[in-house]
This record gives structure tokens, sequence and C-alpha cells, in this order.
């Protein structure tokens, strides 16, 4: 597995956490668990977006690597095997 | 509104192009249980869902599916990549190449173009979450008939994921279910639609 590769699992991993707790805080806005468990994970991941388009670029357009060129064109798009 | 992330939710990395496997993976993209369906069924019923957890459950899991219908395009993209004349007709896929190439076009595995005609948003929240419920089995069940036709482990790892969140999102549209016939007349759940009778 690439470096990229391992990155990118890792903001996948945290990003599914994120997720997956929203979607449970959906139907119990009240738990302070699931609460707690969603901050948690939403703070990993947005530690490990930033160290990933530090190396590979931007995962969004409004991200600030897009600063010199428009970078948001040059990595590869999700669906391509290069990507994964 | 939506943000785009340039990334899938889950990774797809299938080595191997199998276009016989393409053929019927595309049935969860365009067909009657797909991904495509069902972000367009939870999207739509969304507006007028009566309670705050509902309108919250129907929008994140309809958005959920966006990025479902993202991965099972993925496979179906990666399988139909570097194929030849021989390969297309030897594996059956030429019914689809001929029209779409290895474009991806919504349809069922049996060459049925996508149709609204396969979900319902009828207003009633009832109505639409048990539908969505049974939705979700659906496409929980098709998963199960992908993994007993595929082999390839790299396939396979997708199709797992992705039916797991079926039946999570089962799971929600269930306690969405609960919060609404909770605040309905628990002698007659059918008294009044609480999506149209109850004015806001």
């Amino acid at each position: 597995m690439s470096d990229r590769q391992k990155l990118l699992k890792k903001v996948q991993m945290y990003s599914f956490a994120v997720t997956d707790s929203a979607m449970f805080l959906d139907s119990h806005p009240d738990c302070a668990e699931a609460l707690a468990y969603y901050n948690k994970y939403k703070k990993l991941c947005e530690e490990a977006k930033k160290q990933f388009e530090q190396t590979y670029g931007p995962l969004t357009i409004e991200s600030e690597q897009n600063d010199t060129r428009w970078a948001w064109v040059d990595a590869p798009f999700p669906w391509e095997l290069a990507a994964n | 509104m939506w943000n785009y992330e340039k990334k899938l939710e889950y990774p797809v990395k299938i080595k191997t192009p199998n276009p016989t496997a393409a053929k019927i993976i595309i049935s969860q993209f365009g067909g009657p249980d797909g991904e495509l369906g069902a972000s367009m069924r939870y999207l739509s019923q969304r507006y007028t869902a009566p309670l705050p957890e509902v309108k919250a459950i129907l929008n994140d899991i309809g958005t959920e599916e966006l990025s479902h219908m993202e991965m099972v395009c993925s496979v179906v993209y990666q399988l139909t990549r570097n194929l030849t004349p021989k390969e297309i007709k030897e594996s059956g896929f030429d019914v689809y190449f001929v029209d779409h190439t290895n474009g991806l076009y919504p349809v069922a595995a049996s060459g049925t173009p996508f149709s609204a005609e396969i979900f319902q948003s009828t207003g009633d929240p009832i109505a639409d979450l048990m539908e969505d419920m049974a939705a979700e089995q659906k496409a929980r069940l098709t998963y199960d008939n992908i993994l007993r036709l595929v082999d390839d482990p790299d396939v396979r790892d997708v199709i797992k994921f992705l039916r797991e969140r079926e039946i999570v999102h089962f799971q929600r549209f269930g306690e969405g279910l609960r919060l609404v016939t909770d605040t309905l007349d628990a002698k007659n759940f059918y008294a009044y639609n609480p999506s149209f009778d109850v004015k806001r």
C-alpha cells in the first residue's frame, strides 16, 4: 500500500465514523455517548484531511491547496484506479 | 446544497476487468433497487417529513446513497476498462456496449433503463418510511445475489461494505418510523396524515 493509499484510507475511516455516527444522532439527538464519539472522530477526520491535502492535493474546491494553481484538476478523480 | 469531496466513501481498486460482473453490478446503479433510485426516493420524500429527526434521516441517508451510487459506478467503470472486442462479445457485455461503449448509463441488469416509476414519494410519512425500509431490504438482497455470482475479492469487498450500509439504513428508518408513530393517535395511526392534516 502506497503512502497516499494509507493516508487516504485514514481519511476514509475517520470520515466514515463521522457519517455513521451523524446518522445515528439524527434519530438519537440527545445521546451524549454518540455525540462524544462524533466529536472525537470529527476532529481526527479534519486532521487527517488536512494532512492528506498537504501532499496529495485538495479534497474540496474550497481547500487552501488551490492557492497558486487550480490544483483541483491535478490529482486523479475518485473513480479512477490511481485514486484508490 | 451539497459539497463534493474528491474521494470515495470506501476504496474501490479492482485489479482485473470483468465485463460479466459489470453487467450484473450495474443494476445497483440504475436498477429497481439501485442507489440512484434510493437517493432520489429519500431526497424527494424529505420535504414533507413531519419531524426534524425524520427530515435529517432522509436528508443524510439520501446523501450517503449518492456516494454509494458513485461507488457502484466506480466498480462498473473499473471492471470494463481495457476490453477487447472479443472479450466484449464473449462476456455478453456487447448488448450494453453497442449503445453506451463503456460509459455509465443507469440501467437494470436486464437492460431496462432507470425509471422514477421504481419509487414513490407519497406525502404520507408512514407509507414513505415503510417503503424506505422495504427498499433497504431489497437493496440488501440484491447485494447478497451479487455476492452469490461474483468471486473476485476486490469486488466482493466493496459489495460487502454497501450491503452493510443497507442494514444500518434500515435500522435508522425503523427508528424514524417509531418517532412518527409515537406522535400519532395510539388507537389509530391513520386517523390523520401528520404531513398534510397538521397546518404549519
